[in-house]
């Protein structure tokens, strides 16, 4: 590394982009890139864009029946945050599972989503929550916004919708109705420092004792997170039954394309995956 | 080529004193705390945040020293097992590690103490589930967790806050 620098609005961090000095890294808590750059698994970014002094990345806040977080919030700031605890619980203990307190003093759910594991674990909850995206670039000196839906930000393995010279500046997720549950939960072989072998997150309105809405991600059992829209389409409309949740476990079964690796088997995360699903239908049936 | 790196000035409080370094800018803060400061107390074990022997604290927070560049600590505060001392004696949950005999080879013992540290600046009374849970990002090789959670479990009656 030649340049650090340590901007502090997003214009000013956009700008250095196209002007520095040979391979540029965009860097938040560090968590990922710090290690694998002194462990020399990949090679130290020539210069270095540290984007948790700008301001606006930081905390969370109530925009218009909606919670704006910004990209470089730390995930103990999502796990403690009382918004996010009261209208998107799940995104909170999502980010309460991630590795251990020193991680998440630092982590930050930008970068959870920016480094696009299959493994993120506040994809999931995110996917459920309909999670827009905000990303901004310098157009003309002037810096432009867009939004992405969060299913369409991963595109594989460590890739994603962000454009060369472009920050992800905000996540965004919409306040749900009381009567809204969701559910996430990670499977490893500790409770901690884990990267899940697999998730599956559930999100239902059951009001009327019929499936009104319904939301199901799954992650490490694809190339990207993933939502359930398979498994979502068999749910819909009608009242959770022996019969619907077993169609769903099988299309939940059929609709993700797990790998072997080092941490399971494509069978057994398959397997896995259905009784996940299975219980956590259970569980909201009876609750 | 190899790249020349420039060292790189900053500064930073650490354990209650000014300090004003020069590092390289890939130098980490636990390169900056040993090598720089010589305060060795904080370990490098794994280096790559997995066993919380480098935990010190940053502006209050539990951090793995090796996952944080030096020169991100500009204008920081940072506490690490050398602060904890007071009057030139053991700070109260360094003794209730001796005391509880939580200590083996000593070498996660640092990191363990300062991950405990930050809990109980928290939380002055937490349960053993929240003990455990705030150690889960450190390692203790010769496996002595229990002696460890007992130390902390000691204390959680409130520990005298470090001025």
């Amino acid at each position: 590394m030649l340049a650090y620098h340590r901007p502090t609005t997003t214009e000013e961090a956009l700008a250095l982009l196209p002007n520095a000095t040979g391979t540029v890294s965009l860097y938040a808590g560090g968590t990922d890139l710090l290690p694998r750059w002194t462990r020399g698994i990949v090679p130290w970014a020539q210069t270095v864009v540290d984007l948790k002094r700008v301001h606006e990345l930081r905390g969370v806040a109530r925009d218009n029946g909606e919670i704006c977080i910004g990209a470089c919030t730390a995930m103990s700031d999502i796990e403690s945050n009382a918004t996010i605890r009261e209208h998107a619980p799940v995104l909170a203990e999502a980010a309460a599972r991630i590795a251990c307190s020193q991680i998440r003093s630092r982590g930050t759910i930008g970068g959870n989503l920016c480094n696009a594991s299959p493994a993120a674990d506040t994809a999931v909850p995110l996917i459920l929550l309909d999670a827009t995206l905000e990303l901004a670039r310098l157009e003309n000196d002037k810096v432009e916004r867009r939004t992405v839906p969060i299913v369409e930000f991963f595109k594989g393995p460590g890739s994603t919708a962000l454009a060369s010279a472009e920050i992800l500046t905000h996540i965004r997720v919409a306040s749900r109705p009381s009567t809204w549950l969701a559910k996430w939960d990670k499977f490893g072989t500790r409770p901690s420092m884990e990267i899940a072998v697999a998730s599956v997150g559930l999100a239902l309105d059951l009001s009327n004792a019929k499936v009104q809405d319904v939301r199901i991600g799954y992650g490490s059992v694809a190339p990207t997170p993933l939502r359930g829209r398979a498994a979502e389409e068999v749910l819909k409309a009608k009242p959770l039954t022996e019969e619907s949740m077993n169609q769903a476990v099988d299309a939940a079964k059929a609709e993700i394309s797990p790998i072997s690796d080092v941490r399971a088997s494509e069978s057994y995360r398959r397997q896995l995956v259905g009784v996940m699903l299975r219980r956590m239908l259970e569980r909201a049936r009876n609750s | 080529m190899q790249e020349t790196l420039e060292t790189v000035p900053f500064s930073c409080v650490v354990n209650g004193e000014p300090v004003t370094l020069a590092v390289s800018p890939r130098a980490t803060l636990l390169d900056a705390l040993r090598d720089k400061l010589e305060l060795t107390g904080s370990k490098y074990g794994c280096g790559e945040g997995e066993c919380g022997a480098c935990t010190v604290l940053l502006n209050g927070k539990p951090v793995n020293a090796c996952l944080v560049l030096a020169l991100e600590c500009s204008g920081t505060d940072i506490l690490t097992i050398e602060g904890l001392r007071e009057n030139g004696n053991l700070h109260p949950l360094q003794q209730a590690f001796v005391d509880h005999g939580a200590i083996q080879c000593g070498f996660c013992s640092p990191g363990m103490i300062m991950a405990a540290y930050a809990l109980l600046e928290s939380n002055p009374t937490p349960t053993k589930q929240q003990i455990e849970r705030s150690l889960e990002g450190n390692l203790c090789r010769c496996t002595g967790y229990r002696k460890i959670v007992d130390a902390v479990q000691s204390l959680a009656d409130g520990v005298t806050s470090h001025a």
